[in-house]
């Protein structure tokens, strides 16, 4: 019975995946990618990699090269997308330097008859799709947890990533209307740790001495191990400490949780999110009806998923998931609907 | 008595210990009075890096207008990279590590001032360009991975005795060395006779070029220890490891008290202005000031210091 299904899913899949091939064969597929430069973005890259040489090799896209600028230059990506345009692709899936300012090249390329799919640095241009992640609803669910954990409420240091990126401010808002929601909770600290643990240990070190006792610690990711740290070498107790999907993260919550059962969750967003919009722009090149607005599903790692999300993480990467097509789909049908 | 004090008050370094210890004391009755001694502890810890690279760079900035290196903040994190890859948590294989990092570093130096003799393109673009080759190799090494530093070199990184790091009094001891080598040594003294007036010096028969490659090298190398040390604190070697210390690295300098316009080199100054920055920071930070502030605040700052330390010595415009 079971292979039966097995069987009948393996031939639909078959079908869908032949489906595309008569379509999108000669189709080009561009990434623009405008940073590199920490272990996020090089995981995103591998994904893209992984998931888009197997789909040229197989016939499902014509090509699917990446292009990293060097410097997260809005003016350095602008003349990127340009000449992506005139190379002739037929898709551009883009990772934006700012939601706004390559609205006009974004618009070039739509005129130009290219497909525009946007993912984690979004676009605001009509014409482009975008794959979103409600950051905000990411920071509102560190707080949710906390309700669940620890009721009785205290005192919460915030780490916010870097300064006027408007993933830090929706991750911040997120927090903040779970703080004003629950009144129990208290935000008495707060720092930018800008996505990095060396500057997290550093802020947190410097504010810590200043502060009463902390509960627990809401973070935007690549910043928890550090201020773990900071709250060792200060000698205070372990409070709570979100964390963000980080291999050494995860490392360091599973050898609290061996030594005193120590609790905490862990949330970000899955590197491989450009497999997904990869995968968007490849339906929409097949003619397939997609709305303009995706929102991706997070990924949440809790108590009980630990040991299984470190095995599958590389060391000092980032725990990840490569998408399908299938789930392009449904995520497609989802927001459809 | 009083010509000592005076004297004292007249070392353009004595202004940012002052600054700093105004900071750390705003901060503390801030925060109620208490946690000062734990501030000044983790101020310590933190300027003792931002001290590392400072070095380096003033001795560059030293040797006159235009000599500056922005490539410090990728080859500390060429060095973290190559360190914590070739030690792979193995304590036995941290003087491979270092020793690869620092051979890295110094090739980086080497390259720099390449680009600056043979192309004879200015310090500031070639350094510069360099660092996007650098990072571009860390990332081909290191592939964004983080590796663990091994346990050894993480409690040396991360010691304290009585609140003083160890690393702070080894950087300490450096520092010291590096101001008696800028004062009383020949390669120190063209240092600063090439940044007073460069013609003059080769005029004098003192060889600027190869003092010029040595401070490029010796900045590349600070910046390679500090990579070193970072990964060993932080658990680690991370592609934006270095982002923090460009500006600082600058800053340092200049609050510090040496000559922008060159040949006047400050090593104490260093120390205080790395204190102060940190404990700016903090200080903000307990105010709860956002980080517009604070950047606000750190440009007023070097402007201020760099418009007073100019009109205080007309002699030398």
């Amino acid at each position: 019975m079971r292979k039966t299904v097995f069987g009948i899913v393996s031939v639909g899949l078959l079908v869908a995946a032949s489906a595309a091939v008569a379509d999108t064969k000669d189709k080009k597929i561009a990434l623009s990618n405008n940073y590199a430069g920490n272990s996020w973005r090089q995981a995103m890259l591998k994904s893209w990699d992984k998931v888009t040489k197997p789909a040229v090799a197989s016939g499902i896209v014509a090509a699917a090269d990446a292009y990293t600028t060097s410097e997260n230059q809005v003016t350095e990506q602008a003349a990127q997308i340009q000449n992506l345009i005139l190379q002739g692709y037929n898709a551009i899936v883009v990772n934006a330097a700012s939601p706004d300012a390559l609205n006009g090249v974004i618009k070039q390329a739509c005129d130009a008859g290219i497909t525009v799919v946007s993912f984690d640095g979004i676009v605001t241009e009509p014409c482009a799709w975008r794959v979103a992640v409600d950051f905000k609803k990411m920071g509102r669910v560190e707080v949710d947890y906390l309700t669940k954990k620890m009721p009785a409420g205290g005192n919460l240091l915030e780490i916010r990533g870097l300064a006027g990126v408007f993933v830090d401010d929706a991750i911040h808002s997120g927090i903040e209307d779970g703080v004003k929601a629950n009144p129990q909770y208290k935000i008495v600290g707060s720092v930018h740790g800008n996505w990095a643990q060396e500057v997290a240990q550093k802020e947190v070190a410097g504010i810590l001495p200043s502060l009463p006792e902390i509960k627990a610690v809401v973070t935007q990711g690549g910043d928890g191990y550090g201020a773990a740290q900071a709250f060792a070498a200060a000698g205070r107790p372990t409070p709570l400490i979100v964390m963000g999907n980080r291999q050494d993260e995860l490392q360091w919550w599973k050898e609290q949780k061996d030594k005193n059962g120590y609790e905490t969750m862990s949330v970000s967003i899955a590197p491989g999110v450009s497999t997904l919009a990869f995968w968007v722009a490849q339906m929409i090149l097949d003619g397939k009806q997609v709305p303009k607005d995706l929102t991706v599903p997070f990924l949440q790692i809790d108590q009980a998923d630990l040991e299984k999300s470190l095995a599958t993480t590389e060391k000092g990467g980032v725990a990840n998931v490569e998408y399908t097509a299938d789930d392009a789909a449904k995520v497609v049908a989802g927001a459809s609907k | 008595m009083k010509g000592l004090l005076s004297r004292l008050l007249g070392q353009p370094w004595v202004g940012s210990f002052l600054a700093a210890g105004l900071v750390w004391l705003l901060a503390v009755v801030f925060a109620g009075g208490h946690g000062g001694g734990e501030i000044l502890s983790s101020a310590l810890a933190f300027a003792t890096f931002t001290v590392i690279v400072g070095l380096g760079q003033m001795m560059v900035i030293t040797t006159g207008p235009g000599n500056v290196d922005l490539s410090i903040p990728a080859t500390m994190t060429l060095s973290g990279v190559i360190a914590m890859k070739l030690m792979d948590t193995e304590s036995a294989l941290i003087l491979v590590g270092i020793a690869a990092a620092m051979g890295a570093s110094f090739l980086v130096g080497v390259a720099n001032y390449g680009l600056i003799r043979l192309l004879r393109i200015p310090p500031i673009i070639a350094t510069l360009s360099s660092s996007f080759l650098v990072l571009s190799t860390a990332i081909s090494i290191g592939r964004g991975l983080r590796i663990k530093p091994p346990a050894p070199l993480a409690d040396f990184a991360t010691a304290r005795a009585f609140g003083v790091p160890f690393a702070a009094i080894a950087v300490a001891a450096l520092a010291a060395i590096i101001g008696l080598t800028l004062k009383h040594t020949i390669y120190g003294r063209t240092v600063a006779a090439i940044g007073q007036n460069e013609r003059a010096a080769w005029l004098a028969g003192l060889d600027v070029r190869r003092t010029r490659f040595a401070t490029y090298v010796l900045s590349a190398m600070l910046a390679g220890l500090c990579g070193v040390l970072q990964s060993g604190f932080s658990g680690g070697s991370a592609l934006n490891m270095g982002d923090d210390f460009l500006l600082a690295s600058i800053a340092v300098v200049v609050i510090g008290g040496t000559s922008v316009a060159g040949g006047r080199g400050n090593v104490p100054g260093i120390w205080g202005a790395a204190l102060f920055m940190y404990l700016l920071v903090t200080m903000l930070n307990i105010f709860g000031a956002s980080p517009g502030v604070r950047l606000v605040m750190t440009g007023l700052i070097i402007i201020a210091v760099i418009a007073v330390a100019g009109s205080e010595n007309p002699r030398r415009a």
